[in-house]
């Protein structure tokens, strides 16, 4: 009797599950299929025909290639963010699991207020003019990197914690300057928060669609998310390419997750020390 | 080729004093044990010299340089974590080579040295492994090496074999021993092992409450404790202290007695005593002798035979208690009264302030 219960919630955990996250994604794949006509009636039918091909070509050429522009756009602004985010927030992040000041309770503050306080765009935009970088990439990156920084922070100040001072210690006695401590003993160890640090960001940052349209104007500037615009307006819109432009702009970050997954390295530290 | 000196060498923490003003000069090629209980800043010392921990006062001199100021890398010092401290990441080989390659060694002069290293500990087959696959002793050696590879002028150990079995730990001393001699090297060891500072040690510095208690030969400390602290603190089982006053004074013998000794004569020079001084006699469990006539006497307590010796629980008449280890196997019935006796020359005195009298 309870076997069966358990049996038929496990099912219904399925199903649910399915609705929610597999159900619409088949229906996106689906449309990827379908020509305009088909596509306007926005059903879950199977596709008359075989445009998939057809399809893509179109949303990549449109408006001049606009679609190559803004992966390489997104592509440069993704990694160049978590590359800074991992090296930042992790020194940030070491040095205040560290060092005991009586700044750190400031410090601590202006994270977590960095987290909850919701950024206000016009003076971003004003302050970003004033110092010329509005809608250029390198403004677009800082921008990332400032309202990503006080989460990635606060998942290494937690996971230095667990690194033995004593590794620290060792490497100073065998003459490694700070950097070399940093960058050959610490950060190594901080492979596992590292990996969660760039699926979380680089699927965030990528997917990003509000920050580039405030900060980033301009069609040389695209960013993926700002394409879906190019298919989508008020008066007429091209579902068939609206979905195909979604199911590409959706790989890059499946395979992000997809190839880090593999490498959630748990217990790096052992070995460490005793035990 | 360093000696060490340590000249009123001060640490605090804000207003907490650690370190008392620590004197100290080793020379070089000498093995030293830093012993004391918990807390009494062995380690914090051991870390000062490090270059761990900043000096508050004093002067610390490696060699012929003061170093208070000086990088830890700078000093000509390696040491060996109580953890071992393996960087985790890295092969042994890495580990071992990880100073030389900061000090941008060449690498063909690198790999000699590291399997130069390997060598002197036999841990050659163990290169490639990394730090997870190793066990315990194994890791004490990579730690070790990563040492000897940075042919240090003071090696400083902070208890390095208290994370390791009892047979291992006999093993690894013999083997820090022959070190020692293989490498010529200062080298200065923390511990509250008793017995390993007894056998590495050239001198054993005892220190409590971050002053040192005294400093010299493991031997001379065992037979000649300065005071009462160190003369609780070498030795095990832990002397046998009692009040006493001396009761007359004859020639080069003091005869002393208290509430549970009766004219207990202690050999020692004369003029350092005079009748009705307060003193404090110490016995150490291994000198006590059963003597029908003796002048220590108790009902016997717990006995633990051992077969090759017995130690015996004595409760005295004030109620104070004292171990007695006996040579042999001694079948003594809990409840049964014991007489001991103690050669004059092995007793110890100590005046009212808890200092030791020179006994003969």
């Amino acid at each position: 009797m309870k076997k069966r219960t358990s049996i038929l919630g496990g099912a219904a955990a399925i199903a649910a599950t399915f609705v929610v996250f597999v159900v619409p994604f088949i229906f996106i794949i689906l449309m990827t299929f379908k020509d305009r006509q088909q596509s306007a009636l926005r059903d879950f039918s199977w596709p008359t025909g075989f445009h998939l091909w057809d399809n893509v070509v179109e949303v990549v050429k449109t408006r001049n290639w606009m679609m190559i522009t803004a992966f390489i756009n997104s592509s440069i602004i993704t990694v160049v963010s978590v590359t800074l985010l991992v090296i930042f927030a992790a020194m940030v992040g070491y040095v205040l699991a560290r060092r005991k000041t009586r700044w750190n309770g400031l410090i601590e503050f202006l994270i977590l207020a960095g987290l909850m306080v919701p950024p206000a765009v016009v003076p971003t935009i004003w302050l970003l003019q004033g110092l010329t970088l509005f809608g250029t990439l390198h403004g677009m990156i800082l921008i990332e990197v400032a309202y990503n920084l006080p989460f990635s922070i606060i998942l290494y100040r937690a996971f230095v914690a667990t690194i033995p001072r004593d590794l620290d210690e060792a490497a100073i006695i065998d003459g490694a300057r700070p950097l070399d401590v940093f960058f050959r003993v610490v950060l190594p160890l901080l492979w596992p928060v590292t990996v969660t640090n760039i699926v979380v960001q680089s699927v965030g940052i990528f997917n990003d669609f509000t920050n580039p349209l405030y900060y980033l104007p301009g069609n040389a500037n695209a960013t993926v998310q700002l394409t879906l615009y190019n298919f989508q307006s008020q008066f007429s819109t091209a579902y068939n390419l609206l979905f195909t432009n979604i199911l590409l702009i959706t790989i890059p970050p499946l395979l992000v997750f997809m190839f880090f997954n593999r490498q959630i390295v748990a217990g790096m530290t052992a070995g460490a020390v005793k035990g | 080729m360093a000696g060490l000196e340590l000249k009123q060498l001060r640490k605090s923490y804000g207003k907490v004093e650690v370190i008392k003003g620590v004197d100290l000069s080793i020379e070089h090629g000498e093995f030293v044990v830093f012993v004391g209980p918990s807390g009494c800043g062995k380690s914090t010392l051991l870390r000062m010299i490090a270059g761990l921990e900043d000096i508050t006062g004093g002067e610390l001199v490696i060699g012929d340089r003061v170093v208070n100021a000086v990088e830890p890398r700078d000093r000509g010092i390696a040491m060996v974590f109580q953890s071992y401290a393996l960087y985790p990441h890295m092969t042994v080989y890495d580990n071992v080579g990880f100073g030389l390659k900061l000090a941008r060694t060449p690498k063909d002069v690198r790999d000699q040295k590291i399997r130069e290293a390997a060598r002197i500990l036999q841990m050659e087959h163990l290169l490639d492994r990394k730090p997870s696959q190793l066990s315990g002793g194994q890791r004490q050696r990579v730690a070790i090496g990563r040492a000897i590879v940075r042919q240090p002028e003071v090696f400083l150990f902070d208890e390095p074999l208290s994370n390791l079995d009892a047979a291992l730990r006999v093993d690894m001393r013999m083997e820090i021993s022959k070190l020692h001699n293989a490498l010529d090297a200062t080298m200065i060891y923390v511990t509250h092992d008793q017995v390993e500072a007894m056998t590495l040690a050239d001198k054993i510095v005892v220190l409590d409450g971050g002053v040192v208690q005294q400093v010299g030969a493991p031997i001379d400390l065992y037979q000649r404790p300065a005071n009462l602290f160190v003369a609780g603190f070498i030795g095990s089982p832990k002397m046998n202290f009692v009040e006493v006053s001396a009761d007359k004074v004859s020639g080069d013998t003091v005869h002393v007695s208290g509430p549970d000794v009766v004219g207990v004569p202690v050999a020692m020079p004369a003029g350092q005593v005079r009748p009705g001084d307060k003193l404090t006699l110490g016995v150490r469990p291994h000198d006590l002798v059963v003597a029908p006539s003796g002048a220590i006497v108790g009902r016997v307590g717990l006995v633990e035979r051992l077969g090759n010796e017995t130690i015996v629980n004595l409760e005295l008449p004030s109620g104070a208690s004292w171990l007695a280890v006996l040579d042999g196997d001694q079948a003594l019935k809990r409840g049964e009264s014991l007489a001991l006796d103690v050669d004059p020359a092995k007793a110890l005195l100590f005046d009212a302030n808890g200092q030791g009298l020179t006994t003969a």
